[in-house]
């Protein structure tokens, strides 16, 4: 069997609060197949982003590992290829056009070659926006920046997805619509796809469905 | 193009902006800063060169000294004359003389030359603005300018030349009578102590007054073109008794050369603080941006983008600025030279001040030299000095860690 795109393993975390110690994670486990989807709930604060960052490779657990396709390497260089981001806030770059927020992935990968431009541009087509590729992200709606932010971080063909409440800042057919989008162009890249949500309705739509409750995975 | 320089270039010049404000501004400071040193120093070194120029011009490349007197010079200007790189030498007696028209008396430097070589040497006929220096005679002077001016004595006056040995003379009691002699020329160097302290004469006439008998101070040298001062000065002691030496101007007048530098570079060092002043000013615009910007760092990180690249991110702004208001102050600062003397002449004008400034500056125009060392050095420093201005900002930035920069507010 291949090695799982993503595997973690007893993944612990803690913060300090005041004179105590916030047990965030308390032994996490979990795997990822190719292409495969999972939605992760839980309540505000359950640590459901503290999860996803330790999965991303942006924080380091106390205890427990992370590997991605087997390799524990999940720093910045690997990543820029291995795995694209979505936040809610959407996080565009304010000086750059749609087309250039997704190059941008690119061009952090390692610089733009004769099939980054075409590439971009099909992936704003796939996200309905051709013809809104020279616009600045202040002259997009919510649910439009949202959609280049899924372009970006398909851009480098990536093997994993990660999603942060994708939808937390838009409106629900908005919100519907992104994550129906989110969901078929991992589909179609064969890309996994690990979504965090609040809502319910978007997590029943991935394969597989986890709940995060006193720091532990749980079966939804 | 590296993503990190992308993206500076985009910070700075937003796409669908033509006003960048932040760009505009900090391109401005460091602009203007660049703007002055290229100002200050052009008229410092223009200042500086004619000053090193006219020293040349009125004095050779080389001066011949002995300790009291050269005896024999015709034989010594044979030898000097024979040296490699020689172009010619003339010889020259100075010192202090009171000349005295109607009521009104002076006290400048009489120069004897030599008429048969001082051309080939001192290109005095240049200089000569009123009369000839063809009719210079043992009974005649050519004097400076603002001498002239100053006695109100013209082409074809009498004066009266008082001699230092008539001091000597009184104490042995013996009676030395004025020399009368006529003005047949009026000279103009351009330099304000010069043109207002010197008179020329010659060699016989001076010899005379000084009791010098057939002596001389000295020789002034001219060397072939692009012989090295030092090297020719020292080629010429080689061959010369000890008692007699050669000096390059550069040593003749070495101290004065000192305070020229010194000068110089006091007012480079003060000017520079205007550009360090405006890094300030581009570091703090680009702190707030790094606080401002916290989050696109922070998902810059997400991205795969490494720390040193971030920090790159934001020194290149730092770089950028730098360059361009480098770029702008040069542009202004070259222009602003092209026009000084159209400036100066305007507030002069405006103020009715035209006289007292031929008479109290230094030149008739404002003059300008700067070298390409000195312009090198300018766009080095304010550069470097940019681009540091950067560091702390790039610091702050790589410093951010994606997971916290992500969750700021």
């Amino acid at each position: 069997m291949n090695d799982p795109v993503l595997s973690a393993r007893g993944l612990k975390k803690s913060f300090p609060s005041g004179d105590a110690v916030l047990e965030v994670l308390r032994g996490v486990d979990l795997d990822v197949s190719a292409g495969e989807s999972v939605s992760i709930r839980g309540e505000s604060g359950s640590g459901k982003s503290t999860l996803l960052n330790l999965l991303a490779g942006l924080d380091s657990p106390d205890s427990g590992t992370v590997a991605w396709d087997g390799s524990p390497d999940t720093g910045p260089g690997r990543r820029a290829a291995y795995l694209g981001m979505v936040f809610q806030s959407f996080y565009l770059v304010p000086e750059l056009d749609a087309l250039g927020n997704v190059l941008l992935a690119r061009r952090i990968l390692g610089g733009l070659d004769k099939s980054s431009r075409p590439r971009a541009r099909e992936l704003l087509g796939q996200v309905g926006l051709a013809d809104r590729a020279h616009h600045l992200p202040s002259q997009l709606s919510g649910g439009e920046r949202q959609r280049v932010a899924l372009a970006r971080s398909l851009m480098n063909g990536p093997r994993l997805i990660v999603a942060d409440e994708p939808t937390g800042n838009l409106d629900e057919r908005t919100g519907n619509g992104v994550v129906e989008l989110l969901l078929g162009l991992c589909s179609s890249a064969n890309a996994a796809l690990i979504l965090v949500t609040h809502n319910a309705a978007h997590a029943a739509k991935a394969r597989r469905s986890l709940v995060l409750h006193a720091g532990v995975l749980g079966g939804g | 193009m590296p993503w990190y320089l992308h993206l500076a270039l985009r910070q700075l010049f937003p796409t669908g902006r033509w006003f960048p404000f932040f760009t505009v501004i900090s391109t401005l400071g460091v602009g203007l800063g660049v703007t002055l040193l290229v100002i200050v120093m052009g008229v410092m070194g223009g200042f500086s060169y004619e000053i090193r120029h006219m020293i040349v011009d009125t004095e050779g490349e080389v001066q011949v000294k002995a300790r009291g007197w050269i005896s024999d010079y015709p034989d010594v200007v044979k030898r000097v004359e024979s040296v490699p790189g020689v172009a010619a030498a003339t010889p020259y007696a100075v010192d202090h003389v009171m000349i005295k028209f109607g009521d009104k008396a002076e006290y400048p430097m009489l120069r004897g030359i030599d008429l048969d070589s001082v051309e080939r040497v001192i290109p005095l006929d240049k200089y000569v603005r009123a009369g000839s220096l063809a009719d210079l005679d043992d009974d005649s002077i050519i004097l400076s300018q603002q001498l002239a001016a100053g006695l109100g004595a013209g082409v074809g006056d009498t004066i009266e030349v008082y001699s230092p040995l008539i001091i000597d003379k009184l104490g042995a009691d013996e009676v030395f009578l004025p020399r009368q002699v006529r003005v047949v020329g009026i000279l103009e160097i351009g330099h304000q102590q010069l043109d207002s302290s010197t008179v020329y004469g010659t060699l016989r006439l001076s010899q005379d007054l000084y009791g010098l008998g057939s002596t001389v101070h000295g020789l002034n040298v001219r060397l072939a073109p692009g012989v090295n001062e030092d090297d020719a000065a020292a080629r010429i002691n080689a061959i010369l008794p000890k008692d007699i030496r050669a000096f390059s101007w550069q040593d003749s007048f070495s101290e004065f050369l000192w305070v020229l530098n010194l000068e110089r570079n006091m007012i480079f060092f003060l000017l520079l603080f205007i550009v360090i002043v405006a890094a300030f000013s581009v570091m703090s615009s680009l702190l707030i941006s790094v606080v401002r910007k916290t989050r696109e760092i922070g998902l810059l990180g997400a991205l795969g983008g490494k720390p040193v690249h971030v920090a790159a991110c934001f020194c290149a702004q730092g770089l950028l600025i730098g360059v361009l208001g480098t770029a702008a102050g040069l542009a202004a600062g070259f222009t602003g030279l092209a026009f000084r003397n159209n400036v100066v002449l305007l507030i002069t004008r405006i103020t009715q001040r035209e006289e007292v400034m031929r008479r109290y500056y230094q030149f008739s125009e404002l003059p300008s030299h700067i070298s390409g060392a000195t312009v090198a050095l300018i766009v080095v420093m304010t550069i470097v000095i940019s681009t540091l201005a950067g560091l702390l900002p790039a610091w702050k930035a790589a410093r951010l860690r994606p997971v916290e920069a992500l969750r700021s507010e």
